[in-house]
């Protein structure tokens, strides 16, 4: 795994790692209003057309796109579910045998909901992706942001993959002791059970533990604190965030009135 | 002066009958080297918890007597303002990692940022520190990927950076390799030779024998308080508490048997060494 799979983020020499995470927030943020606010699924879809030079530019290209085909099975039964069972469907694209109705505006409806979810997962993503969190909390208590919550959003950004080399331990200890964890899929679900205990218990014991190492090193000390990354906020970020305004506000003024 | 003074000072974790700590008293000089020793269950983690204030504020229990660290009272103090002064390096070297920083260089700065050190000097403390525990070229790793002995290594220098005036190590070779033992105890000659005062339990009695200034004997209370060589050479006492002596000291066990030597029982190397030489001449 590249970087201990601590977090997502990966390290690469490139325009977009350098820049500020601030600014990056503050794409993603217009993009998830975009795809909330935008008339139509084209547009938003349209999206997709900014975020592919920008990733390759960050050299995460695959990378970017990676987690959206891993969840095409999502997409497949969004389309099923509000194709056929859309409760406020009044136009109709084809009658199928035994009853069922596929409906146009049900198509239409999943696929508004689908490029929205795919549009925000790929800008979310590229963001996670080229963002190394001690930057972003850094440039956030800059701005503001309290200390401990920084401090929470770091750890949280690393708690999946503690989770899952902490599940790999628990069940490597069961095994040990004999615990099947192979065969068919009911045998599996049975022997998830005797690893949920250790491991709800592990995390309440590693986060006593943890508040006294931060204690240790004087985490609620009074003053001003200072920190170990820092992103400044340099000419070509501020180019960036005034371009990502004006396209957003003039997208969506497009979207409504052509 | 006076650094530590424990005025009898108790302890007894919530929900445990006996005391794991009872009338303990003790003073400790500035820049002294106090060796703990103790068999297991013997109260020298609750005794090393009890400086940095981790006792009485963090673990529910009973305390009595008080503690002075530095001139102030550690159950008046919060453990964030003791740990300006008291470096505690944990038993366990995973625990005093904070996962703060998802790098080894940033796992160290962490205690440096809450205290509001300067950018600059900040980065120069980390480089330096980086070369003392000699993994310069690890800071970008991530500390969850180092070794046991790594990462009790980086729990050390963690603690160091915040430039404490005393260093209280909790076994901290458990998890090392005969070398990097020996690195560790030569880090901690050097800052006892810079006038901290170090207060580590182990039970390592080869290097206590050599860099302690006193020795503490614990067994739930403090059994004997004096110099290596008293208390180390006393055959009796250490199998007493499930500890065992030196090989210096066998050999002059031997010796005085043989008839070839007739004084104190050594426990000091170049003791032994002149004591041989003296019998080949």
């Amino acid at each position: 795994m590249a970087n201990a799979g601590l977090t997502s983020y990966i390290e690469k020499n490139s325009y977009f790692h350098k820049v500020n995470p601030l600014t990056k927030l503050l794409i993603l943020i217009c993009v998830i209003i975009l795809s909330f606010t935008l008339k139509n699924f084209i547009y938003i879809l349209a999206l997709l057309v900014i975020i592919i030079p920008i990733a390759i530019k960050s050299k995460v290209l695959s990378m970017t796109f990676s987690p959206i085909f891993k969840l095409y099975f999502m997409f497949i039964l969004l389309f099923f579910i509000q194709g056929f069972f859309h409760p406020y469907a009044t136009e109709k694209l084809i009658d199928l045998p035994f009853g069922f109705t596929l409906w146009k505006d049900g198509l239409l409806y999943a696929a508004y909901i689908a490029a929205r979810i795919f549009v925000m997962m790929v800008f979310g993503y590229w963001f996670v992706l080229t963002t190394h969190p001690g930057d972003l909390v850094s440039s956030l208590s800059r701005i503001g942001l309290p200390h401990a919550l920084g401090y929470i959003i770091l750890t949280t950004l690393q708690i999946i993959p503690r989770f899952r080399t902490q599940m790999q331990t628990i069940i490597d200890a069961q095994r040990s002791r004999g615990l099947e964890t192979q065969g068919n899929l009911i045998q599996r679900l049975k022997s998830f059970v005797p690893l949920l205990g250790p491991l709800f218990m592990g995390s309440v014991q590693q986060a006593v533990e943890k508040s006294m190492a931060l204690e240790a090193r004087a985490f609620s000390a009074k003053g001003e604190k200072t920190s170990y990354r820092q992103a400044t906020i340099k000419t070509k970020d501020k180019v960036i965030m005034v371009i990502t305004v004006l396209f957003s506000i003039s997208w969506e003024v497009l979207s409504w009135t052509l | 002066m006076d650094i530590v003074t424990f005025k009898d000072f108790s302890w007894r974790y919530a929900g445990y009958r006996g005391w794991t700590l009872s009338n303990i008293n003790l003073s400790i000089k500035k820049g002294e080297f106090i060796g703990i020793i103790g068999k297991i269950g013997s109260g020298r983690t609750t005794f090393c918890s009890s400086m940095l204030g981790l006792i009485p504020h963090f673990y529910p229990g009973l305390m009595e007597g008080e503690i002075i660290v530095d001139g102030v009272n550690v159950e008046k103090t919060s453990i964030s303002e003791l740990s300006t002064r008291v470096g505690l390096a944990f038993q366990s070297p995973a625990n005093q990692l904070t996962g703060a920083g998802t790098t080894i260089e940033e796992e160290l700065a962490f205690g440096l940022q809450n205290l509001g050190i300067p950018y600059k000097e900040m980065h120069k403390k980390v480089r330096d520190m980086l070369k003392l525990i000699g993994l310069e070229h690890f800071g970008k790793r991530s500390p969850f990927e180092l070794s046991g002995g790594q990462q009790q290594k980086v729990a050390i220098a963690s603690v160091l950076i915040m430039n404490p005036k005393i260093l209280v190590l909790d076994e901290p070779t458990s998890q090392l390799d005969p070398l990097g033992t020996e690195q560790v105890f030569d880090m901690v000659k050097k800052l006892s030779k810079k006038g901290i005062t170090i207060i580590m339990s182990t039970n390592n009695i080869n290097y206590l024998s050599k860099f302690a200034d006193r020795i503490v004997l614990f067994d739930n209370k403090i059994v004997k308080v004096d110099t290596p060589d008293k208390i180390l050479t006393d055959v009796e006492l250490l199998r007493e508490h499930a500890l065992t002596h030196s090989d210096i000291t066998e050999v002059s066990i031997r010796l005085k048997k043989m008839g070839l030597y007739n004084k104190e029982l050594l426990v000091d190397f170049d003791d032994l060494k002149k004591v041989i030489e003296g019998l080949i001449k």
